[in-house]
């Protein structure tokens, strides 16, 4: 796992001759591992709601069924007629987007609702936030923004500076995390990944 | 609602059916008659057009189709947008890849949209669709150093080698241009990683709307050419002159926004107009 990892990184940064093919290697093997994954994550699944179904947990067993029924339909269609096959586009088209797009668009009616219940001007802080979150929407309205312009540079200095300078904070907040994690995986002292103990649970921690 | 409740706390505390019921009337009306209300076109969408028109003739672009179910309706639009611009314009090479397992899927539904046929386009010579590549980052990495080793089929499983826009294109460096439309940070920030930072493949990004300020830091350190939420697909439309679904949805936006913002004036009047009462009262 060291010497992978090196050898990715290496390449990466340094571009040295002859590591190419190495790591293209490495990287498909990637790939091919992760699709695997995904054939795994359709057995878990089988195994997880069949011991639903068998125990008849209370509230969930039917819909259990259900998705082991929607699993099995999709696999068939899909070997039948392809992937790419019209009956399993229309399959997708009927089933999994239709629901998809609706989940995430269910998601503007709770966020209306979090406006007008969260966005109080109780204190000082709230009605900063209030502020900014009023130009960003009404910035974000196409038509508002062609009829009060003012709003535009607004938006754009808000976006540009503390947004960015924040998300900027986050961001090597969370890349310095990375590099330590890569780290301790590199060597050895990281093995979550693998479904191992690490040492503070190996401790009895958690 | 407590019975006894005065006006102000009943106002505070609207049932949330009341708020759903009138965003849904607001949401409704425009679907069914479009207003035609006016669309800014921002620096961002010009800033995208003119890259794409830039382009010298020949010029392959790799797009990357990773968004899923639940952004389509708003990249889909987006995506249809710039297909139309790309092959309007002719002589490019869109080579596209999915990163999302139902990439191409969509892909499909927005070709369906576009009609290719209609500006003369065959796929296969003008373009074409690599497939789903499994593993997000490590797919892009695997096709920017040797894309023929990491998948030789399109997605139908035909040899890349008989479609005569795969000729000469290797790696990331056959690529004049990197497109991604996307729903996850994975896909936005990864081609950053592994195209525009190694490569130095100039990057257009197409996200969902509220991934716009993760991704806000890449474009001003100059790693993302242009940002564009999937929501602005009208204002691509309307620069490309094919109005569609993303104009239609800038008047369900523009009417949406207003009436969250008069919730929101509402719900700070009812506040205050109970915390005053209450004072009255002497609570």
């Amino acid at each position: 796992m060291f010497v992978a990892a090196v050898l990715v990184m290496v390449d990466y940064f340094l571009k040295i001759p002859g590591t190419g093919p190495a790591v293209v290697q490495l990287q498909n093997w990637g790939i091919i591992l992760t699709a695997f994954t995904l054939g795994f994550g359709a057995v878990n699944l089988f195994y997880l709601h069949t011991r639903h179904i068998s125990r008849r947990t209370p509230g969930q067993w039917p819909f259990s069924i259900w998705i082991l029924v929607m699993i099995v339909v999709t696999a068939v269609i899909g070997v039948a007629t392809g992937a790419t096959g019209k009956q399993y586009s229309w399959w997708y088209n009927s089933t999994y987007f239709a629901l998809s797009a609706t989940v995430y668009s269910s998601l503007g009616f709770y966020m209306t609702t979090g406006c007008y219940r969260a966005l109080r001007a109780r204190n000082v802080e709230a009605a900063l936030l209030l502020v900014v979150g009023a130009i960003a929407l009404l910035r974000n309205a196409p038509a508002i923004a062609v009829g009060v312009p003012i709003i535009i540079p607004m938006e754009a200095w808000l976006s540009a500076v503390p947004t960015t300078s924040a998300q900027r904070g986050i961001m090597i907040g969370a890349a310095l995390g990375a590099i330590a994690l890569g780290v301790r995986t590199m060597i050895g002292r990281e093995t979550g990944f693998l479904g191992r103990l690490t040492e503070a649970e190996r401790r009895g921690g958690t | 609602m407590s019975k006894g409740k005065g006006f102000w706390a009943r106002l505070e505390d609207v049932p949330r059916e009341v708020l759903y019921a009138i965003l849904l009337i607001v949401f409704i009306i425009p679907m069914l008659n479009p207003m035609g209300f006016p669309v800014p076109i921002s620096d961002a969408a010009k800033k995208w057009y003119a890259t794409i028109d830039a382009l010298p003739a020949g010029s392959a672009i790799m797009i990357d189709f990773g968004y899923s179910g639940g952004g389509e309706p708003e990249l889909g639009p987006m995506a249809a947008a710039v297909y139309h611009h790309i092959f309007r314009k002719g002589g490019l090479k869109p080579i596209t890849m999915s990163t999302s397992i139902d990439g191409t899927l969509l892909w499909d539904k927005v070709i369906a949209e576009v009609n290719p046929e209609k500006y003369g386009r065959k796929y296969g010579v003008d373009y074409i669709h690599i497939g789903y590549i499994a593993g997000t980052e490590t797919a892009m990495a695997a096709v920017g150093k040797d894309l023929r080793a990491t998948t030789n089929t399109d997605y139908h499983g035909a040899s890349l080698d008989q479609f005569p826009i795969m000729q000469g294109i290797k790696d990331a460096s056959s690529f004049k241009l990197l497109i991604c439309y996307t729903t996850g940070g994975d896909q936005s920030e990864g081609w950053v990683r592994q195209w525009n930072t190694p490569y130095k493949t100039p990057y257009l990004c197409s996200v969902i709307a509220m991934m716009v300020p993760t991704m806000l830091p890449y474009q001003k350190a100059g790693q993302i050419v242009s940002l564009l939420a999937g929501a602005q697909a009208g204002e691509m439309e309307l620069l490309v002159g094919m109005p569609a679904r993303g104009i239609k949805s800038a008047d369900v936006i523009t009417l949406t926004h207003l009436l969250v913002f008069a919730f929101v004036v509402l719900g700070n009047i009812a506040h205050y107009g109970r915390k005053a009462s209450e004072r009255a009262r002497g609570g």
